[in-house]
C-alpha cells in the first residue's frame, strides 16, 4: 500500500515528461524523413541483426544473404515458385552428352560502378569460387565443373566431368554471385559492387544499412528509390515501430510475434519454408548403428505432436525433400503415424530393452529447438528410449555439429529448391557433409549419381522419390516438419513476394504508397 | 540461509549474542516483513523441489496453450501449455539455489582472501588486492556473461560465474576491518603469546568481523538473484528448459500483448523475493549493528 | 626528485591502475579463447562443416587465428600502445572507429542516468532524513527499496510493453545521435535513462539519508543549530555540504558501473552502446573487438575511480589535510 502511494508520487513527473515527449514525437515524425523530398520512396525494413559480412561468397547468415541478394546478381535466378529462370545469363544450353553447358550472357549487364559484366568476370568469379584460397562456401557446388572458358564477351562454356542437372539451380544461389574481375574481397567488403537491383550507400554498424536503386540494373527499374535496413534487436520493438509507421516491412519466424503484429493491425503473410526441423541421427555412433533402433525411434515419434507442441501447430509435417517440385510424401515411411507397438517390435529386434541416445540441442539458434527436444524426449520415453538432452549455447552447438560429435542432433537445416543441392552434400559418401550426415550406402550413392545426371524432370522426380524412401525406410534421420516465415507489412507496401528460400530479392519490385 | 548459520554466535565486540540479534531482527518491522516474504518464497521453493505442486514445470501440453489464470492454472499457462505457477515455483527455486551457492562460494573465498590479505599484509596482500582490483575493473555483468559462455552451462557453472563476480566485494568488505583489528590489543597479545597466524585469524579475527560478513551475505543474496535473472534475460543464464525467472520474463516479452500473465507473475515473484531479501538484509544489519539502526 | 615522484601517491595509484588494466587484458584474452567456437564457426555457422581443410586454414589465417596465443596476445597489446585497437571484419571498421560511435551513446546514457538519479535520490534521501522513522521516511525508504528490487530488464520490458500501443516509440526510428538530431536523441534516451535511474537513485537515496543523519549528529552542526542558524539553511549548506563526500563516492561508483552495466537496457531499447558492442563481439567471436572494448570500459572505470578519489580529496578537508 505504502509502496503504491509513493510510487505514484515519483511516477507523476516521469509521466509528465513522457507525455510531453509523446506529444512532441507525434508532431515531429514527418520531419524525420532523412531526405526531405516527399516524393522519394524509401522502404524501411526492420531486422534484428547486423549482416556479418557483405561479401556474397562468404555470406551464410540469414540477413547477410538477404542484403547480398539485393546487391549482387547470379547467372541464373529463382522466381517466386523456385523455378530456375535467366539472370545474368539470358539463356543456356546443355550438350547432348550433358558434359558441356554454354551460357549466353545478357547484353548490357553492368556492375553498379558502370563497368560491363562480361564473360571475363563470370570466368573469373567461378574460378575464384573453385579456388580453395578464396574460402567460398559454395565451392562444392562447382565440383563437377572441370573447365571454364570464355570464347567471346557474351559466352561462357562450362565443361563438366559428369552431367549435372542440378547445376543451373546451384548457380542461382547468391553465394555464386558474379563479381567484377577488377574487384577484390577487400574492396567489396566496404564498397560492394554488384549487378543487383540496389547499391549500398551507407552503413552504420549495429544501427542501419542504406541502399539506393542501382541505376545500371539490367532488369525492370525498381520502384523504390532506396531501402533502409534498420537494426533493432528486439522483435517487440519492431512491432511497435511498425505500428507507429516507422518501419514498413519485416520478417519474423515466431508465429506468436506474427500473431501479435496481426493483433496490432498489421498485414501478415505466411510463407512455407524449405528449411526443415529434423532429429539428425548419427548412424555411426552408439546404439544408432543398429537400424532397428533408429526405426524404433521413428515409430515412437508423432511428428504432428512435436509441431503442435513446440511450434503451436504452425507448419507442416514433412519428409526429407521440402522443395515443392520434388516434395516427399510425409506418409511414405515405415511408420506413417506413431506406432508404439511397432516401435517396441523394432527395439526387440535390436535385442535391447532400453536405449539411451544423446542429443545436442542448440539454445538461441532458433526459438523452438529446446521445446522440440523436450517433446521428442517425452514421446521417446514411452518407447523406452531415453533421449539425453545436451542443451548447448549456439557456438558450442555449431562446433559439435560440424565435428559430427553427437549421437543425435535436434536441428533446423536449410533447404534448397533442387534436391541434389539440398542432400547431394549430405548423403553420398563423397559429400562434403557426409560426416555430419552420419550415414551412407551404395544404394544412395548410386541414386544420387543417377539423379544428378538425369535431365528429364519427370525421371528426376522419380529418382528423388526413391532417395526419399530410402532415407525414410532406413530411418537415416527423423524428419519432423517445416515451418513458415511471416512477412509483416504496413499499409501501402505492395509488390513484395516472400520466397520459400527466405530470399528478399523481391524488394526490387516492391513499392510503397 | 545455511550461510548465516555457518558462522554461529558471533561474540562480537558489539557484545550481542546471535539469539539476541535474532530477537532484534523479529522486532524490527523491516526484518520481520523480510523474513515473512523470504519464508513464503522458501515454502514455494520447497513445494516445487518436493514435487508437491499439481503440475510439472516442464510438461508441455499443446491443448492447454496460453490459458489465462484460472482455478486450474493459477498463473495461467505459457505458449507451450506449461503451467506458469509450476514454472515460477521451479524458477524461483532455481534462482535461490544459484544465489545461495554463489554467495556461499564468494563468502568463503572472499572472507578468507580478505582476512589473509588484511592480516598478513605483504606479498599475499599485494597479490589478493591485485586480483580484486582486476575483478572490480572488469564490468561485472560482462564478466559473468563471459564466464558463463566458457563452460558447459549448468546451474552450477552459473553460480560459480556469479561467485567470481562477488568475491572481490567480500574481500574488500573484510580486509578493511581486519587491518584495524590486527593492531588492537587482544590481537597483539595473542601474537605475542606465539599463537600461529592461522589460529589468530580463525579465533580472534573472524568472530569479530562475523557481523559484517552476515550483513554482506544477506545483501549479496538479493544481488545474486538479480544477476542470475539478468544473465538469463541475455540468454546466458540457466539453460532451458529448466525455468528461471529471468528467462521466463525474456520469453514472455514477445507475447506480452497476447498473454500478459506469462510476464507479470515471474516478474512479481522475482520482485517479492528481492524485496524480501533486501528487507531481511536491512533487518539483520540493524540487529547486528546498533549504531546503524535508523540510519541505513 | 625522481625518488619523490616514485614515492608520490599519484604515481603509485597510476602504477596500480596500469597493473589492474594489464590484469583485465590477460583475463579477457584467456576467457575469450576458452569459449567454444571461433570466428570461422561464428560466421559460417553450420556451413563451416562443408569447408575443406585448405579453406579452413585460409580463413584462420585471415582472422589471425593461426598464430600462437602468446604471439596473438602480445601483438594485440603492442598494437594497443600504438593506438591500434584492432579491426572488426564484421563491421569492416576499426575497433577505435566502432567505439567512437558506441562509447558516446553509453556515456550520454550514463550521464543522464546519473543526473536523473541525483535529482531523485538526493532530495528523497534528505526528505527521509529530515524526520527519521516518520511516515515520509517510510515512504522514501519504500521507493528506495523498490528501486533496489526491481531489475532494469523487468522495468524496461514492462515499460516498452505498456507503451507499445501508444505510438510513442522514438527508439523505432533508428538511433539518432545527439549532435545530429538532439531532440530525437533525448527522447530515445529518456526511457532507458529513467529505467536505469530508478535503480541507481535507490543507493544514492540511501547513502544521502545515512550521510545526512550522520553529519547531523556531529558536534559542529549541533553547535550551529544552537547558535540559531535557520534549519533550512543548515540543511542545505552544512549538512548536504558535508554529506557530499559519501554521495560523490557512491555516484562515481555507479557511473563506473554504468559503463559496462547498461548492456541490458541498451539491448531492450535498441541503443547501439558499448555494452551491445561487447555482446555482439562475444556472439561473433570477434576477439579484438571484445578485448579492446572491455579494456576501454575497464579504463573508464579506473579513471572514474581516480577522479572520484581526487574529487573526494577536494571536497573533504579532512582527507586533504592527511
Amino acid at each position: 500500500m505504502r509502496n503504491r502511494t509513493h510510487l505514484s508520487r515519483l511516477a507523476l513527473p516521469v509521466a509528465g515528461l513522457l507525455s510531453a515527449a509523446l506529444a512532441l514525437t507525434s508532431c515531429g515524425t514527418p520531419s524525420n524523413d532523412p531526405t526531405d523530398k516527399p516524393t522519394e520512396q524509401i522502404l524501411v525494413v526492420g531486422t534484428t541483426s547486423d549482416p556479418d559480412t557483405l561479401f556474397p561468397w562468404k555470406a551464410t547468415q540469414f540477413f547477410a544473404v538477404n542484403v547480398a541478394q539485393n546487391l549482387y546478381g547470379t547467372l541464373t535466378e529463382f522466381d517466386a515458385d523456385l523455378n530456375v529462370v535467366p539472370g545474368l545469363a539470358e539463356s543456356w544450353e546443355t550438350s547432348a552428352d550433358g558434359l558441356t553447358v554454354t551460357f549466353k550472357l545478357r547484353p548490357g549487364a553492368k556492375f553498379a560502378d558502370g563497368t560491363d559484366c562480361d564473360s571475363t568476370d563470370v570466368k573469373h568469379s567461378l574460378e575464384a569460387i573453385q579456388n580453395e584460397a578464396t574460402a567460398a562456401v559454395a565451392r562444392s557446388s562447382l565440383a563437377t565443373v572441370t573447365k571454364i572458358e570464355a570464347p567471346d564477351a557474351s559466352t561462357v562454356v562450362l565443361t563438366l566431368s559428369v552431367p549435372d542437372a542440378g547445376l543451373p539451380s546451384n548457380l542461382a544461389v547468391i553465394n555464386m554471385a558474379i563479381l567484377s574481375s577488377e574487384d577484390t574481397e577487400e574492396t567489396l567488403n566496404t564498397k560492394p559492387n554488384g549487378t543487383g537491383a540496389f547499391v549500398l550507400t551507407s552503413r552504420q554498424p549495429n544501427q542501419s544499412l542504406t541502399l539506393a536503386r542501382n541505376e545500371h540494373y539490367w532488369g525492370a527499374k525498381p520502384p523504390l528509390d532506396g531501402i533502409e535496413f534498420r537494426i533493432i534487436p528486439d522483435e517487440t520493438s519492431i512491432v511497435s515501430a511498425m505500428q507507429s509507421g516507422n518501419i514498413n516491412l519485416t520478417t519474423f519466424d515466431d508465429p506468436l510475434v506474427a500473431q501479435s503484429a496481426e493483433a496490432a493491425g498489421l498485414t501478415v503473410r505466411k510463407t512455407p519454408q524449405l528449411s526443415y526441423h529434423v532429429l539428425q541421427l548419427n548412424a555411426t555412433r552408439g546404439a544408432l548403428v543398429d537400424e532397428n533402433v533408429r526405426l524404433a525411434m521413428q515409430c515412437a515419434i508423432d511428428r504432428q505432436e512435436v509441431l503442435d507442441t513446440a511450434a503451436q501447430g504452425e507448419g507442416e509435417v514433412t519428409g526429407p525433400i521440402t522443395s515443392p517440385a520434388y516434395r516427399s510424401d510425409p506418409k511414405a515411411r515405415p511408420c506413417p503415424t506413431r506406432d508404439l507397438a511397432k516401435a517396441a517390435q523394432y527395439l526387440a529386434q535390436s535385442g535391447l530393452s532400453e536405449v539411451t541416445v544423446n542429443a545436442i540441442v542448440s539454445q538461441g539458434e532458433y526459438a523452438t529447438s529446446v521445446n522440440e527436444a523436450e517433446n521428442l524426449k517425452a514421446q521417446l520415453a514411452e518407447a523406452h528410449i531415453n533421449l539425453e538432452l545436451e542443451v548447448l549455447e549456439s557456438g558450442a552447438y555449431v562446433q559439435r555439429w560440424i565435428d559430427a560429435d553427437f549421437e543425435s542432433a535436434v536441428a533446423l537445416n536449410g533447404g534448397r529448391p533442387d534436391p541434389d543441392g539440398m542432400y547431394g552434400r549430405y548423403f553420398p559418401s563423397t559429400g562434403n557433409l557426409n560426416k555430419v550426415a552420419g550415414y551412407s550406402s551404395p544404394t544412395l550413392d548410386q541414386l544420387f549419381a543417377q539423379g544428378k545426371s538425369e535431365s528429364d524432370p519427370a525421371e528426376r522426380a522419380k529418382i528423388y522419390t526413391q532417395i526419399s524412401n530410402e532415407l525414410e525406410d532406413h530411418a537415416v534421420w527423423i524428419w519432423l516438419f517445416t515451418s513458415y516465415s511471416y512477412t509483416v507489412t504496413t499499409a501501402g507496401v505492395t509488390g513484395y513476394t516472400p520466397m520459400p528460400n527466405a530470399s528478399a530479392q523481391y524488394l526490387r519490385s516492391t513499392s510503397i504508397a | 540461509m545455511s550461510v548465516v548459520e555457518a558462522t554461529p554466535a558471533a561474540t562480537s565486540s558489539n557484545g550481542r549474542s546471535g539469539r539476541a540479534a535474532f530477537r532484534m531482527l523479529l522486532r524490527s518491522p523491516a526484518g520481520l516483513v523480510g523474513l515473512i516474504l523470504v519464508g513464503l518464497i522458501a515454502l514455494l521453493c520447497l513445494a516445487s523441489a518436493l514435487h508437491l505442486l499439481p503440475y510439472d514445470p516442464l510438461l508441455q501440453e499443446a491443448s492447454q496453450r496460453m490459458r489465462p489464470p484460472s482455478s486450474e492454472h493459477w498463473f495461467g499457462t505459457d505458449r507451450f501449455g506449461r503451467d506458469v505457477f509450476a514454472r515460477v515455483a521451479a524458477g524461483v527455486a532455481n534462482s535461490a539455489r544459484i544465489a545461495l551457492v554463489a554467495v556461499a562460494f564468494s563468502t568463503l573465498a572472499g572472507t578468507i582472501g580478505g582476512i589473509v590479505s588484511g592480516y598478513l599484509r605483504g606479498a599475499s596482500d599485494a597479490a589478493i588486492s591485485g586480483v580484486t582490483n582486476v575483478l572490480f575493473a572488469f564490468p561485472p555483468l560482462l564478466l559473468a556473461l563471459t564466464l558463463a559462455s566458457v563452460f558447459a552451462r549448468t546451474w552450477f557453472t552459473i553460480a560459480v560465474a556469479i561467485a567470481v563476480v562477488y568475491t572481490p566485494i567480500f574481500i574488500r568488505v573484510t580486509r578493511g576491518p581486519v587491518l584495524t583489528l590486527r593492531e588492537i590489543d587482544f590481537v597483539r597479545s595473542a601474537r605475542a603469546t606465539g599463537q600461529s597466524p592461522a589460529a589468530i585469524m580463525a579465533r580472534h579475527i573472524l568472530p569479530n568481523i562475523a557481523s559484517i560478513i552476515i550483513v554482506q551475505v544477506t545483501l549479496s543474496l538479493s544481488w545474486a538473484v538479480l544477476t542470475e535473472a539478468s544473465l538469463s534475460f541475455l540468454g546466458l543464464g540457466t539453460p532451458p528448459p529448466a525455468p528461471s525467472l529471468g528467462s521466463m520474463v525474456y520469453e514472455a516479452r514477445t507475447l506480452v500483448a497476447l498473454a500478459p500473465w506469462t510476464m507479470i507473475f515471474p516478474g512479481l515473484i522475482m520482485v517479492v523475493l528481492v524485496v524480501g531479501l533486501n528487507l531481511l538484509g536491512d533487518g539483520v544489519r540493524d540487529a547486528l549493528d546498533p549504531q546503524s539502526r535508523g540510519k541505513r | 626528485m625522481i625518488r619523490r615522484i616514485i614515492r608520490h601517491r599519484l604515481t603509485r595509484r597510476l602504477a596500480t591502475a596500469l597493473g589492474t588494466l594489464l590484469g583485465v587484458a590477460i583475463l579477457v584474452f584467456i576467457m575469450l579463447r576458452a569459449i567454444p567456437g571461433d570466428q570461422v564457426t561464428a560466421q559460417f555457422g553450420l556451413e563451416a562443416a562443408g569447408l575443406t581443410e585448405a579453406q579452413r586454414a585460409q580463413l584462420e589465417a585471415y582472422y589471425g587465428l593461426d598464430r600462437p596465443l602468446v604471439v596473438q596476445f602480445f601483438s594485440w597489446l603492442g598494437n594497443l600502445f600504438s593506438g591500434n585497437l584492432g579491426f572488426s571484419s564484421r563491421a569492416q571498421m576499426s575497433v577505435a572507429a566502432l567505439t567512437a560511435q558506441s562509447l558516446p551513446v553509453t556515456v550520454e546514457l550514463a550521464v543522464l542516468t546519473i543526473v536523473l538519479s541525483l535529482l531523485i535520490g538526493v532530495p528523497l534521501g534528505m526528505l527521509s532524513a529530515s524526520k527519521p522513522n516518520s511516515l515520509r521516511d517510510g515512504l522514501g525508504q519504500t521507493v528506495g527499496l523498490a528501486g533496489l528490487s526491481i531489475p532494469a530488464f523487468l522495468l524496461g520490458s514492462s515499460l516498452l510493453a505498456w507503451l507499445a500501443g501508444s505510438g510513442f516509440n522514438p527508439n523505432g526510428l533508428g538511433y539518432a545521435s545527439l549532435t545530429q538530431q538532439p531532440w530525437l536523441n533525448l527522447q530515445q534516451m529518456l526511457l532507458p535513462a529513467v529505467v536505469l535511474a530508478f535503480g541507481i537513485a535507490a543507493p544514492i537515496m540511501r547513502t544521502t539519508r545515512t550521510a545526512v543523519l550522520e553529519v547531523r549528529s556531529l558536534d559542529f552542526i549541533r553547535t550551529a543549530r544552537a547558535k540559531g542558524v535557520p534549519v533550512r539553511r543548515l540543511q542545505w549548506r552544512h549538512v548536504l555540504g558535508n554529506a557530499l563526500v559519501p554521495i560523490t563516492t557512491m555516484t562515481g561508483l555507479q557511473f563506473g558501473y554504468l559503463l559496462g552495466g547498461a548492456i541490458v537496457v541498451e539491448q531492450i531499447f535498441s541503443l547501439p552502446g558499448i555494452g551491445r558492442q561487447v555482446l555482439i563481439g562475444i556472439q561473433q567471436k570477434e576477439y579484438a573487438v571484445v578485448q579492446s572494448t572491455v579494456l576501454i570500459i575497464a579504463t573508464g572505470f579506473v579513471l572514474v575511480n581516480l577522479a572520484t578519489d581526487a574529487l573526494y580529496r577536494l571536497i573533504d578537508p579532512r582527507v586533504r589535510v592527511s
